[in-house]
């Protein structure tokens, strides 16, 4: 009843290939997108804006990157934190070295730096695949952090060796440092998903994302009919790297405010494998998902004790924490591997019908 | 569509001597014939014949001990795959090779890759020549869809469809690189009656209507009988015959090889 | 220049000047690599059987010291812990195999492998519900005194675990090649469908397979945990079995035993005498930039199967 798509007809290949071809589609992104840029920040706390949804978008950007590499390219990737530390690290050397550089640009270098050491660890992409790949990101995840914790030029020689993000403003703007308030440093981090977001859509759905998809199922083939697996595989971990530079380098200025090692560890690299598994492989869509889902569970298991007035110590929560993590990967590696955005699409399958049955 | 070659007298491909080996099982040994522009040209053979490696030679995912592979008047016996398809060769294969992930209209987009001159920064902000080269790919690869017939299943991601279906869709990706010589390996492999007479009148069509020059391997015998001007006999690695298809149903060696004897 | 100096000449001027030292070192490491090729045993032989990479291997080490640690603290005799600690293993296989295994059968491998990661997750929280997270002093009665041969010196525990790791080896190497289970097990790591074709019950293999798996991580939890305690870093250095694999192939028996005295080895001699240069902690990383170097120049591993793949 209210979602249709009888008497839409598409009347140029334009149309048909826009992101959301259905009206009412387009219309219900457009109005999150001014929902979540322009009243979101009136209307929700501080609690939620920085310690909700700063992280959870900027993992959402974090996990866009591993789906690109892993979800699109078939390159499992166990390596994303250690990228992600790439981008924070060299945006807290860039900033510092240049302390008149636009933060936008300070976070761009940064990206582009994670992109050429992506680079470097995606070579071995070439004549290896699968678990032997994994293997190797994991030489990247190791050797990065290592290299970051134990070179203090990177953190300027730094006593503590885990220095706080220096404040910078955005036209005007303070959205890092301690005194910038929660909805300026949510507003940045929003438009940068967003843009992010879109970018990657695009890529996606156009050739360099056919070819991706193409040498994940079937990479002879795709060889075959003359896609350059070389350059098609650079450039995922390139563009993946680019994209989990600045989801650390977020990280680390807008939401935890310091540059440190371990929010950067195998755990990470779990975790946002974690997101795009749940939430969707080979989904934009899903990444959010996935992202919103692996952040919150914890807080919800937290509090679910509290709700029923049991006490239940932080300790016994964080084992239950990793048990359903575990059982819920193998659940939905059977029962839905296209994750939460195939279960979405399904329910707007079932819009589309209700109320009738088929 | 059909591009011109350097040679004037209308041989397309030439493969000369060519001996294949892996380890030490032969696959290819001394095989020599050539193929016509425009012509519709049949290898057959029983199996582990060797025409499959033939294909895979031909197409450069195999590269041959020793021998020639001329093409277009160069001898191109190095070639990689990627090359050949720029070249305009393309192929289909014996157990459907499709993207399973994607759906039917973008696996044929792919067949498009080596005409695309746009890159990943282009993509990305949806300009310029991203843009105008995807909506130019896309209607010639409606063109396809529209020849053959598949409009129906263009949004079906390709793993769900059925056997005969994803054949056709597979020689539709093959076709979207607008080749000059196209391959395929058994096409009509699992289909009942109805699907490879469409196959078959698909096959003449593309053969007519845009002048390719087709080489396939078959094992039904009616269907190469019917539709090749000339056949190629493959047994061991080694060619055995080589002409018209009546000339090679006649053939003892072949007979003795592969067709046995006609009765009634 | 001094650099240069520190990493290609010093630490072989170090090695030359005081011998002892090094063998002591290199022992040292061969024993811990030892170590690392009880873990990645167990990788190869469900890798072998199921062509699944089961990453929850070393998580599985660790949950079988827990389950046994736990038992003998609680009062159980050795005698008896120990045939229990197995059956719990057992058990563990039979719920994989039931619950995990069994419904993705067919799928791609990238997905079971994810699956056992999965698994991992779940192993850890389950362990440590039952048992807690502190660390638990093990002793099986492994004689912890050193030996001396000439001046260098020699943990016997890590004899006793190598005399162990050798037996268990030949053990399994001889039930691969001559049972009919074992020749079983090959034919399914080659291709599942075709193996239910002939009639080889895939489920009772993965069982069987998980349980010695299982029995292998029992063997590497005691081994390890006598020499560190039982905790949950067991579970990070397992992960290091990874590039064992990668050096002495997926598929072999003795490239999991090469591999991981190459490994266990190569870290302990990097870490003493090149880290110094860099500010320590090589141990990190070495061991996975040695499979990426290693990947370059032979990626089948040492011991590993090409395949070479067909259209």
């Amino acid at each position: 009843m209210f979602y249709r798509e009888a008497g839409e007809f598409k009347t140029s290949y334009q149309a048909d290939q826009a992101i959301f071809p259905h009206a009412l589609d387009r219309g219900f992104v457009i109005a999150m997108v001014v929902f979540a840029v322009v009243v979101v920040p009136l209307i929700a706390t501080d609690y939620w804006l920085g310690s909700i949804l700063v992280p959870v978008l900027t993992l959402a950007i974090a996990a866009i990157g591993l789906n690109i590499l892993t979800g699109y390219a078939g390159q499992l990737s166990l390596g994303t934190g250690g990228f992600m530390a790439c981008g924070a690290y060299l945006a807290y050397k860039i900033a510092t070295s240049f302390p008149e550089l636009n933060l936008i640009i300070v976070f761009a270098l940064a990206g582009l730096c994670a992109a050429a050491v992506g680079l470097v660890f995606g070579v071995p992409s070439l004549r290896i695949k699968g678990f032997y790949l994994a293997v190797t990101t994991l030489a990247a995840q190791f050797f990065l952090l290592w290299l970051f914790t134990r070179v203090p030029w990177f953190v300027n020689y730094s006593i503590s060796g885990v220095p706080t993000a220096p404040p910078r403003e955005v036209f005007g703007f303070l959205v890092t440092g301690a005194e910038s308030a929660a909805s300026t440093r949510y507003v940045f981090v929003v438009l940068v998903t967003i843009a992010l977001a879109l970018l990657a859509k695009n890529l996606v759905r156009s050739n360099t994302g056919r070819c991706w998809m193409a040498i994940r199922d079937m990479d002879i083939a795709a060889e075959i009919i003359g896609i350059r697996p070389l350059w098609s595989k650079l450039t995922a971990f390139a563009i993946s790297s680019f994209y989990c530079g600045i989801a650390g380098a977020l990280w680390a200025f807008c939401y935890i405010n310091t540059v440190e090692p371990t929010a950067f560890d195998i755990n990470r690299s779990f975790s946002v494998l974690f997101m795009i598994i749940i939430g969707g492989l080979g989904s934009v869509l899903g990444s959010f998902l996935g992202a919103a889902f692996i952040f919150l569970l914890p807080i919800f298991l937290n509090s679910l004790p509290g709700w029923f007035g049991v006490a239940i110590s932080t300790e016994l929560v964080s084992h239950i924490e990793f048990m359903v993590f575990g059982a819920l990967i193998v659940f939905f590696l059977i029962v839905e591997p296209h994750g939460l955005a195939r279960l979405w699409q399904i329910a707007k399958e079932k819009l589309r019908l209700w109320p009738f049955p088929y | 569509m059909v591009g011109m070659d350097a040679t004037g007298d209308g041989i397309l491909l030439e493969s000369d001597g060519v001996s294949l080996s892996f380890g030490g099982v032969i696959a290819l040994e001394n095989v020599g014939f050539d193929v016509r522009r425009g012509e519709i040209r049949a290898i057959i053979g029983p199996n582990g014949a060797g025409k499959s490696s033939m294909l895979n030679v031909i197409n450069g995912f195999y590269h041959p001990q020793s021998g020639t592979i001329t093409y277009k008047g160069a001898a191109r016996t190095q070639m990689r795959p990627h090359e050949a398809a720029v070249q305009g060769i393309a192929r289909t294969f014996q157990n459907i090779a499709l993207f399973r992930g994607m759906s039917t209209l973008d696996n044929i987009m792919t067949g498009r890759v080596h005409k695309i001159r746009s890159n990943f920064l282009l993509d990305a902000l949806y300009l310029g020549r991203s843009r105008s080269e995807e909506m130019r790919n896309r209607e010639f690869v409606e063109h396809v869809i529209d020849f053959l017939e598949i409009q129906s299943i263009r949004k079906v991601a390709v793993g769900r469809l059925p056997y005969g279906l994803q054949k056709r869709v597979e020689l539709g990706r093959a076709l979207a690189a607008e080749p000059d010589l196209l391959l395929l390996d058994e096409p009509m492999a699992g289909m009942n009656v109805e699907e490879k007479e469409d196959m078959c009148r698909f096959i003449l069509d593309v053969n007519e209507e845009f002048g390719t020059t087709i080489a396939l391997i078959e094992h039904d015998m009616g269907v190469v009988m019917d539709i090749s001007d000339r056949v190629v006999v493959l047994d061991y690695g080694r060619k055995i015959a080589d002409g018209t298809p009546d000339e090679v149903r006649r053939d003892q060696r072949v007979i003795d090889a592969y067709l046995g004897v006609v009765h009634g | 220049m001094e650099t240069l100096h520190s990493v290609f000449v010093q630490p072989f001027i170090e090695i030359w000047q005081a011998p002892a030292f090094f063998v002591e070192v290199l022992i040292g490491g061969l024993m811990s690599g030892v170590m690392y090729s009880l873990v990645a045993l167990g990788f190869v032989l469900i890798f072998k059987a199921s062509g699944v990479f089961n990453f929850a291997q070393g998580i599985m080490v660790l949950f079988a010291a827990l389950n046994f640690v736990g038992l003998l603290d609680l009062g159980v005799s050795i005698w008896l812990a120990l045939p229990l600690t197995v059956l719990i293993m057992v058990a563990l296989s039979f719920a994989v195999e039931r619950l995990v295994l069994r419904p993705l059968v067919n799928q791609p491998h990238i997905i079971l492998f994810m699956a056992t990661i999965g698994i991992a997750f779940f192993l850890e929280g389950f362990g440590e519900l039952l048992w807690g997270g502190d660390v638990r002093k093990l002793d099986v009665g492994i004689p912890q005194d050193v030996w001396f041969v000439g001046e260098v010196m020699i943990q016997q525990s890590d004899v006793v675990a190598t005399a162990i790791a050798v037996v268990l080896v030949l053990v399994l190497a001889l039930f691969f090649q001559v049972t009919r289970v074992g020749r079983a097990l090959r034919a399914v790591a080659d291709d599942h469908q075709a193996a239910l074709t002939v009639g080889i019950p895939l489920q009772h293999i993965w069982i069987i397979v998980w349980s010695v798996a299982g029995f292998v991580a029992l063997v590497a939890g005691i081994m390890w945990g006598a020499r560190l305690g039982v905790q949950f870093s067991l579970s990070i250095v397992a992960l290091k079995a990874l590039p064992v694999l990668i050096l002495g192939g997926f598929t072999s028996v003795p490239g999991a035993i090469v591999g991981g005295l190459i490994v266990g080895a190569g870290e302990k001699i990097a870490e003493i005498y090149w880290g110094p240069i860099v500010g320590g902690a090589i141990e990190e990383w070495f061991a996975y930039v040695l499979a990426l170097v290693f990947l370059f120049f032979r990626p089948q591993g040492l011991f590993g199967e090409r395949i070479i793949e067909r259209v």
